[in-house]
């Protein structure tokens, strides 16, 4: 890497030594000076010089006010700002006029009040008083443009920041500007929702409280917020967040920019799903299966003792099925218990997450840097990792090739054949490519990944390990598989069969309670004692429920794709005592020594699994761990079931988990619009052959089940394969045939 | 007339046809334009120092030099052509468009030669139908000639908007997005359409381009008002005069000549009370000031600019503070909504000059009035909010006392006696462009 040339500019008399080309917004903040905006957001692309709050003065230029955001470092540049340049001030000072001129003076009723950027703005450049004395321009408000966000365009300045966003970012183009001049105002397209999986970061993008998420309405007071920096724990990007509680309940996540791993956007999930903490059917007691009466809630003592006994008549026999969203510490004390306790070994561990990507481990921000990317798998990347989606965006925006090989890719292969079409890329002219690239990225997103060995072995293949601008990602299905997997592994070095009969199940949260293999296992079980959040999940079927916790929630730390170690924080109290607590005192009933604090079993933990790191080391941004040697690369998994085959007038049915789905997001009013509708993907020529065309009612059925859906017309999608979303498809076989209902 | 140029041969003969073109000497410059190199044409147009006759008075071939080679910059070049004339009082690229279509197709292949172009589009004003059947005939005439010459020539029709007449907005809206001005640098030359090196002229400017080379650079040097305003303008005549129209003439003409001798003067013997010499946006001249050269220089001492020379001239029944509201309401009605203080400061000023009319307004507001269009004028991101700030405030600084008048009466000391008869249309009474038939090629 070439250094980048250093130009000196001067700022309001200050000398400033920065890389040439740099901004000079930024350029005058690194001498210290603030150059206001509204409109400039690097992250939204080049700047555009609309709103006209960052008029400088610039010596050499033409005589009037230039705008800072449009400008870059130049040697020599001197650079005049409201402090020192009279002509400067009164643009500034002009441009607030101008959008106060229109602008409700609302601001004490207003959500945004108090953490505005037009308020402090005001305060700092703006006039004292209005000159204006004639009606404002009104518009209809505030109107919802979603069940999330909703739009007051009398406040709206008019910055682009959210039509932007829309258009170069998320790339979904709903956001437009409707009108022109004064009567310009945002919207979307024919008054549709934004739907989309990003649509939340336009409030966080937006300098004025024009648009709001709805969740929180009348209820931001941001002084009074208390934010508690911590992680996001619904899928495995990690992605930073803050997490606002006013008043005991939490009312508001904001991204917290991590620039490595979400540059500061947030999908709507991670935004809006919070509020299922506050769901009607929450367990708050522990619950005891009584005969004949279904459950009654009973004391935690009471709760204690039936656990003992319930473990103590298991003898052993005892398996444990993980979500995969614990967090370490409470995977590792799960695991302690039992098997140094209980001498149970047995774990059902929610998919396989191994550890040899890590020789090949970059940034997720390095996907945007890419030049070449390869995305390999049955599931769209959008809804395991959504993140990862937008890295793809912006590297193909800067010009990067991007192919997807999949089911719905540039190059179709079968569902469930992911890992051949591993193997093969390894040569040809793709695999050539990657290899010479200095910037190549492989994706894995879907199933059958076998732990991310078929992508490890590739990337070691193509000589990764010794390119750092070179990366390989295995997109997990849970949020913390990989964490869960390493505390587990880390409580004991035995190993024991699996018990037969089976005594007693502990199926720890809720995503295990719904998956039906482990609803399978809890009918052999003699005994099952479930922690669930939820009452709808684990009650029918569990001996004893606990009430279970949600990440944010609990003190812990999480593993995400990249294997970056982060920090989960408490940000509010749950209404039950989080697993940590119980699980400390019934381990000291069998003599295991559990500290009931994060903080001390992280400490045993690390020795145990992470080099001993600590939570200081990992601190509020969490940095990467380097790359392990390649030699440490396991072998590559040769567990590849076959794919089905389907015969003649059959199809191949792709299953996906929708990024809406899942028990947090069931229990969100606000987010049921984003669900998938109930649909059934047909290729192009499949439909052509049934005569199908989009919206026609369709009969799926396999083996003795089947589903009505809707049809939708995938042009993408590979002949012979239909696609559904998990909770439309429920109980298919991979084999269907299609038939038009009249 | 020797200096009859861009229009010259169309009163004698119908120049929209091939054959006629050709025998007063057409497309032989082009011919011999080809058999040069692109740096030997731009320097015959540097040689006569042609300006942009869009109203920014840049100079063509320096333009032209700012296109960087295909060896810098190897994306496909554009010329794009600027025929959506909008601003009110122009109507000299119609006429260009209606008469001489080949004289342009003439000038845009040249400058497409200059600049090592393959693509030619012709941005034209929507309402502007006569102007768009005639130069798609007079190309497929070209066509079917072989003139061409593998560079194709595309005509766009505009939708209706005075900020898609502004370059960046312009090549916004040929790109198939919301027309709205552009942040520069990066100019066009540069990163113009489509983020390629383009090449953005006036009408009235490349059709001047074959004359240029007949005549040869010096020559046409020597033409009008050197050094800086060389040449002929098509100057709009409209407003109170006895016959309005395109009139081409030498720069450097005086005011006077062109309302007087020209145009026959105010009708009915009434008095001339003020004129704006280059089109709605520039600041007015008062009667007084008539005697000046229609050139860059000897307007720019004035305050004022020839701008796309349109002249429109107003007579003693005229309310200043009415054609004030008429100008601002125009420029509110056509502010993009991209920058600030040209979307909230157009309004503001209709407001203000409404409130005066209505005798409504304070003394003070006198002052607001200026001090808006002040915190407008240079502020903006494009070109248009200048367009509105700066002919209000001349109104108001050389018409202060009947601005005055309005405060102190309680309304328009002209009551309904006014008449802005034939100075440019108001808002409400915009014309929608035709629909032109469809499968129409382009």
């Amino acid at each position: 890497m070439s250094t980048p040339e250093l130009v000196t500019v001067t700022i309001d008399e200050r000398q400033v030594q920065v890389p040439k080309g740099t901004g000079i917004v930024e350029t005058a903040a690194a001498a210290g000076i603030e150059i206001p905006v509204f409109c400039y957001e690097p992250r939204l692309g080049a700047a555009i010089g609309a709103c006209r709050m960052c008029l400088v003065e610039v010596e050499g230029m033409p005589p009037k006010p230039q705008a800072g955001c449009t400008l870059t470092a130049q040697d020599g540049m001197v650079v005049k700002t409201a402090r020192t340049s009279e002509m400067a001030r009164v643009a500034q000072n002009a441009t607030l006029e101008f959008i106060l001129v229109n602008h409700p003076l609302d601001c004490p009723v207003c959500d945004k009040g108090g953490e505005c950027p037009l308020q402090d703005l005001t305060f700092r450049y703006g006039p004292g008083s209005t000159r204006m004395t004639f009606e404002k321009r009104t518009f209809e408000k505030p109107i919802p443009i979603s069940p999330t966000i909703s739009i007051d365009r009398e406040r709206c300045i008019l910055c682009y920041r959210c039509t932007r966003f829309s258009e170069s970012v998320s790339e979904d183009n709903q956001l437009v500007a409707l009108n022109r001049g004064a009567q310009t105002m945002i919207a979307t397209f024919e008054d549709e929702p934004y739907t989309g999986a990003f649509s939340g970061n336009v409030t966080e993008l937006c300098p004025v409280g024009a648009l709001l998420p709805t969740q929180p309405r009348f209820h931001i007071r941001p002084w009074e917020f208390q934010s508690v920096p911590t992680v996001c724990g619904l899928c495995p990007v990690g992605c930073n967040i803050d997490a606002n509680q006013r008043e005991g309940k939490l009312r508001r996540i904001l991204s917290r920019n991590h620039p490595e791993i979400d540059e500061g956007w947030l999908c709507d999930k991670g935004r809006f799903a919070f509020t299922h903490l506050y769901a009607d059917d929450r367990i708050t007691d522990p619950l005891r299966r009584v005969r004949q009466r279904g459950l009654e809630e009973i004391s935690w003592d009471e709760a204690l003792d039936d656990a003992e006994r319930l473990l103590r008549e298991a003898g052993g026999r005892i398996a444990v099925a993980l979500s995969g969203s614990e967090t370490n510490e409470q995977a590792y004390a799960l695991a302690k218990l039992v098997r140094t306790g209980l001498g149970a070994h047995t774990a059902m561990l929610p998919e396989e997450v191994g550890e040899g990507l890590d020789a090949f481990r970059a940034p997720m921000s390095a996907i945007g840097d890419a030049e070449l990317i390869v995305v390999l798998g049955d599931d769209p990347v959008v809804e395991r990792a959504p993140i990862v989606d937008l890295w793809i965006r912006k590297a193909r925006r800067a010009g990067a090739e991007v192919i997807q090989i999949g089911p719905a890719g540039d190059e179709q292969v079968a569902p469930g054949t992911t890992a051949q079409a591993c193997r093969k890329l390894r040569r040809g002219e793709l695999g050539d490519r990657l290899r010479a690239s200095e910037r190549a990225i492989v994706i894995w997103s879907g199933a059958g990944a076998g732990g991310g060995s078929h992508l490890a072995a590739l990337a070691r293949d193509l000589g990764f390990a010794d390119k750092p601008g070179c990366g390989a990602f295995y997109l997990p299905e849970t949020s913390n598989g990989r964490g869960v997997a390493a505390g587990w592994a880390a409580a004991s070095d035995e190993e024991g069969a699996e018990p037969e009969p089976l005594g007693l199940l502990i199926v720890s949260g809720d995503e295990a309670a719904a998956n039906p293999n482990v609803r399978a296992l809890a009918e052999r079980a003699e005994r099952v004692i479930a922690t669930t959040m939820f009452h709808s999940l684990a009650v029918g079927w569990a001996d004893l429920v606990l009430p279970g916790t949600s990440y944010l929630e609990r003190d812990g730390t999480y593993v995400n794709l990249e294997g970056r170690i982060q920090r989960l924080r408490r940000t509010t109290v749950p209404p039950a005592p989080d697993e940590l607590a119980w699980l400390a005192q019934l381990a000291a009933r069998f003599d295991v020594e559990l500290s009931p604090y994060a903080s001390l079993v992280f400490m045993e933990l690390s020795e145990r699994a992470f080099d001993g790191v600590t939570y200081e080391d990992l601190g509020e941004e969490a940095r990467l761990p380097a790359r392990v040697p390649v030699e440490a690369v396991p072998k590559e998994s040769r567990d590849e079931p076959a794919p089905a085959k389907a015969g003649k007038g059959e199809l191949q049915l792709l299953r996906f988990r929708p990024l809406f789905s899942g028990p947090a997001v069931e229990r969100v009013d606000e987010l049921q619009f984003q669900r998938p509708a109930p649909e059934v993907e047909l290729s192009a020529r499949d439909a052509l052959r049934l005569d199908v065309k989009r919206g026609d009612p369709l009969l799926i059925r396999s083996n003795g089940t089947s589903v009505e859906l809707r049809a939708a017309v995938n042009k993408r999608l590979k002949t012979g394969v239909v696609r559904i979303a998990e909770e439309h498809a429920r109980d298919l076989h991979p084999i269907v045939e299609v038939s038009k209902l009249d | 007339m020797t200096d009859v140029i861009v229009l010259a041969g169309a009163d004698e003969r119908d120049l929209t046809q091939l054959d006629e073109y050709r025998a007063v000497g057409g497309y032989a410059q082009l011919e011999r334009a080809r058999g040069m190199a692109p740096a030997a044409v731009i320097d015959e147009l540097n040689g006569a120092n042609l300006r942009g006759r869009g109203g920014a008075f840049f100079a063509t071939g320096r333009k032209m030099q700012f296109i960087p080679s295909k060896e810098q910059n190897p994306r496909p070049h554009y010329v794009c052509i600027n025929a959506d004339e909008s601003e009110p009082g122009t109507f000299k690229d119609r006429e260009i468009m209606n008469r001489v279509p080949h004289r342009l197709i003439e000038g845009a292949l040249i400058a497409a030669h200059a600049v090592d172009s393959q693509h030619v589009f012709i941005y034209i004003r929507g309402e502007y139908l006569d102007p768009f059947e005639s130069l798609r005939a007079a190309l497929e005439q070209a066509r079917e000639a072989d003139l061409l010459d593998g560079v194709t020539i595309v005509l766009h029709r505009g939708a209706g908007a005075y900020i898609c007449g502004e370059e960046s907005g312009l090549l916004e809206s040929l790109e198939g997005k919301r027309g709205q001005a552009r942040s520069r640098p990066p100019f066009p030359a540069i990163s113009g359409l489509y983020a390629s090196p383009t090449l953005i002229n006036n009408v009235e400017t490349i059709a001047t381009i074959p004359k240029v080379l007949e005549l040869g650079g010096a020559a046409y040097a020597k033409i009008g008002a050197p050094p800086d305003s060389t040449g002929t303008r098509l100057f709009c005549v409209s407003g109170n005069v006895v016959r309005g129209g395109n009139y081409e003439l030498p720069m450097g003409i005086s005011m006077r000549e062109v309302i007087y001798d020209l145009a026959g003067g105010i009708p009915d013997g009434r008095a001339l009370k003020a004129v704006i010499p280059g089109g709605s946006s520039m600041p007015i001249l008062t009667a007084d000031q008539i005697d000046v050269p229609l050139e860059h220089d000897a307007l720019r001492a004035l305050d004022t600019f020839l701008g796309a020379a349109a002249v429109i001239v107003v007579d003693e029944r005229a309310c200043m503070v009415q054609l004030g509201l008429r100008v601002a309401q125009f420029y509110m009605h056509e502010s993009c909504g991209k920058c600030t203080p040209c979307r909230e400061g157009t309004r503001w000023m209709v407001q203000l000059l409404e409130a005066i009319e209505a005798g409504d307004a304070k003394h003070s507001q006198l002052d607001l009035l200026l001090d808006v269009c002040d915190r407008i004028l240079g502020k903006c991101l494009c070109p248009l909010g200048d367009a509105a700030a700066m002919p209000v405030a001349s109104y108001v600084v050389k018409f202060r006392d009947e601005f005055r008048a309005h405060i102190d009466q309680g309304g328009c000391p002209f009551g309904g006696e006014s008449s802005l008869e034939g100075l440019f249309a108001p808002v409400d009474q915009h014309t929608h462009h035709p629909v032109v038939e469809e499968g129409a090629p382009a």
